[in-house]
């Protein structure tokens, strides 16, 4: 009963093909079932009224608000990728959230990277020179300050690092928000640069904010003149250019391992693997076989050896400055090309 | 130099685009004018690309296009600043609460910190959710997500909106809103909307004009009103008591009719049907409880496009046996473009 009979073509004129009309014959049958059943017709009628469908009111008004005003330049829009990652590192209230324990953790790396100035404070105070020794102001403390492997390297810089650059690039992909970014008139170059700036100046801020306080303090306390800080001048610049090094490496592979991954905390544990693991890795086959060539796969290592040259102090590498100077060199490449092909490969739209 | 005039909304002359040895899109020709738009076409069409196209993001292979009057191969900058776009699936950051969110992506856009928060507050109203809007956005419903979204897409006033299924998993009660909020932007705003959708009913209650795609080019664009005049209209009627004796009553009236129970479509011929069908039931004692010319929907429509072009609903051993000539829509005029 429920099936249709037989249809005849139809004569009436239509301004469609024959094979429209044939179609057009089979349309709509499911909304007809779904609306009336499939009673054949032929019962008893009745009807059940029911009761009719009380309206419901409306509280307020919706009014579509137009807005004409002017939409700021190419450096508005970068500035607001930059502002949204590095306050939020301050104040997570409407930018980038950071977990309390990440904003807390990177806070207690500040303090504790600082605390070398409360040494150099009490020493200066009391005058004794066996704590003056490690906190007064020379060139291998200077060296220590940014590339003094314990603690610095061995512990805080890596974990700023890895805190920081945790779900940087990574969570755009996981969350799909890369669609928020580059449905605006903002480009893939632009959202890479900004946020490895973003990252590089957190690192910045903690590891500058460390050794020019350090520097400055210790002019201050230690009593030295103008001639002194002109001497030491050359000495504090090449450290700062060290720094600098430092935080763009670590900022090229942690901004790398970002790209490559969907969450935060592979980033964040490969970037200490990378660090660490290669250090340990060298450290080894350096004690065992006597070969610090290998120290060439850690970044840290190269940085370090760098950092002597330039400061002037013993080099405690056998292999020679320009293999750690190209090894560096290709790890920032190798890194920023990573960088720039994920974020190319972030979508708008979903296939 | 281009080709194309900047006063259609948008408007494409032989554009191409092939991923290789995939052709994406394959030599569309349209010009769109500003309303409300709808973006038909199955899985693997081309939409996504049109949509990539449109916004400026991927480079095309040949041919031109331009949106709002910009190229879209040169000026994908002043076309995202113009354009709001609702990404189909999720584009907002869990940790943030939906206020910020929006503001961040007005920002985005060019707007200062002050003007986003204000506007924030503005479209947050506008799409419902001014008491959510400082809760975080992970522990909104899909429907509130989808909202927000659209509050993201539409901060800066945008002269036209693509939405890719923007009722994509939400419930009756939501997805009306949404159709509601979508269809005032365009009646009370005066914007344009771009709407990509699989859900034909929503595409019909937003958009005035569709275009299909497939196969990377566009088989219909037409006003959707013009595409049913296409198809022969039926009058639905529902008779109660002597369904049978009644469709006896048409046939002999000479009417053409199909029948499924109590319901039963009858072939409008002339405007004297009507009274024909009313005398029928008059002949046949019965009552008919209900009477309205039933107006094919977009889906149908669609459907029957689709078949037409031999989309699943013929088997193998037909599509091979048939003519080439019966792949052509109608006489070729319901999208102007025969394939």
């Amino acid at each position: 009963m429920n099936e249709l009979p037989e249809e005849s073509p139809s004569e009436a004129p239509s301004e469609v093909s024959p094979s429209v009309q044939e179609s057009a014959n089979s349309l709509g049958v499911t909304r007809m079932e779904a609306a009336f059943g499939s009673g054949d017709g032929d019962e008893n009628a009745f009807a059940a009224v029911s009761q009719g469908q009380v309206e419901v009111g409306t509280i307020f008004n919706r009014v579509y608000r137009p807005w004409r005003g002017k939409l700021g330049p190419r450096w508005v829009r970068n500035y607001a990728i930059y502002r949204h990652h590095v306050y939020g590192m301050i104040t997570s209230k409407g930018h980038r959230y950071y977990h309390p324990f990440i904003r807390l953790a990177v806070l207690f790396i500040l303090i504790s990277s600082m605390s070398t100035l409360g040494f150099l404070i009490l020493g200066s105070l009391i005058g004794e020179p066996e704590i003056m020794r490690p906190f007064g102001l020379n060139r291998n403390n200077i060296y220590a300050k940014i590339l003094g492997f314990f603690p610095r390297n061995a512990l805080w810089w890596p974990l700023l690092t890895a805190l920081v650059i945790g779900g940087m690039i990574s969570e755009d992909r996981a969350h799909g928000t890369s669609a928020i970014y580059f449905s605006r008139p903002i480009n893939r170059l632009d959202y890479a640069v900004m946020k490895y700036l973003s990252v590089a100046s957190i690192l910045g801020g903690v590891i500058l904010l460390t050794y020019v306080s350090y520097y400055s303090l210790a002019i201050v306390v230690e009593g030295h003149g103008w001639a002194y800080l002109f001497d030491s001048f050359p000495l504090f610049i090449s450290g700062l250019g060290i720094s600098i090094l430092l935080i763009i490496t670590y900022t090229s592979i942690g901004m790398a391992l970002s790209a490559v991954s969907k969450g935060k905390f592979f980033p964040a544990v490969g970037f200490l693997s990378i660090i660490l693991g290669t250090k340990l890795v060298a450290f080894l086959i350096d004690s065992l076989f006597e070969r610090s060539i290998v120290y060439i796969l850690s970044p840290y290592d190269n940085l370090a050896y760098l950092g002597q040259i330039v400061m002037g102090i013993n080099p405690g590498y056998d292999h020679p400055i320009a293999f750690s100077a190209v090894s560096l060199l290709a790890m920032n490449v190798i890194s920023l090309y990573v960088i720039s092909v994920r974020v190319n490969s972030l979508e708008v739209t979903r296939e | 130099m281009t080709s194309l005039n900047s006063d259609w909304l948008i408007e494409a002359k032989s554009l191409t685009k092939n991923y290789g040895p995939h052709v994406a899109l394959d030599n569309v020709d349209i010009q769109l004018p500003h309303g409300s738009i709808g973006l038909l076409g199955p899985n693997g069409a081309g939409k996504s690309t049109l949509i990539k196209t449109l916004l400026g993001l991927i480079q095309i292979t040949s041919g031109e296009g331009k949106v709002l009057g910009h190229d879209v191969r040169t000026e994908g900058d002043a076309i995202r600043s113009k354009i709001g776009y609702m990404a189909e699936y999720d584009t907002l950051n869990p940790d943030l609460n939906a206020v910020d969110q929006v503001r961040y992506s007005g920002e985005l856009l060019g707007m200062s910190t002050a003007v986003a928060n204000q506007r924030t507050h503005e479209v947050m109203e506008y799409v419902g959710l001014r008491d959510q809007r400082y809760r975080k956005i992970g522990t909104f419903s899909t429907g509130m997500q989808q909202s927000a979204k659209l509050a993201c897409a539409i901060i800066h006033d945008p002269e036209l909106l693509i939405v890719d299924e923007p009722s994509n998993g939400l419930d009756q009660e939501h997805r009306g809103f949404m159709l509601d909020t979508l269809f005032n932007i365009v009646r009370d705003g005066g914007r344009s909307i771009l709407m990509s959708s699989h859900l034909m009913d929503d595409v019909q209650i937003v958009c005035d004009r569709v275009i299909m795609i497939h196969k990377g080019r566009v088989v219909v664009h037409r006003r959707i009103e013009d595409l049913a005049r296409q198809i022969d209209r039926e009058i639905e009627i529902s008779v109660w008591g002597g369904a049978s004796k009644m469709e006896q009553e048409l046939k002999d009236a000479g009417l053409t009719v199909r029948r499924l129970g109590r319901i039963m479509r009858v072939l409008r011929e002339d405007e004297s049907t009507v009274d024909t069908i009313l005398g029928c039931a008059a002949k046949a004692s019965v009552q008919i409880r209900q009477m309205e010319e039933y107006e094919p929907s977009l889906e149908d429509l669609f459907l029957l496009i689709m078949d037409k072009l031999g989309y699943g609903t013929r088997s193998a051993s037909e599509l091979l046996n048939s003519n080439p000539n019966s792949r052509i829509i109608g006489d070729g005029s319901i999208g102007g473009t025969s394939i």
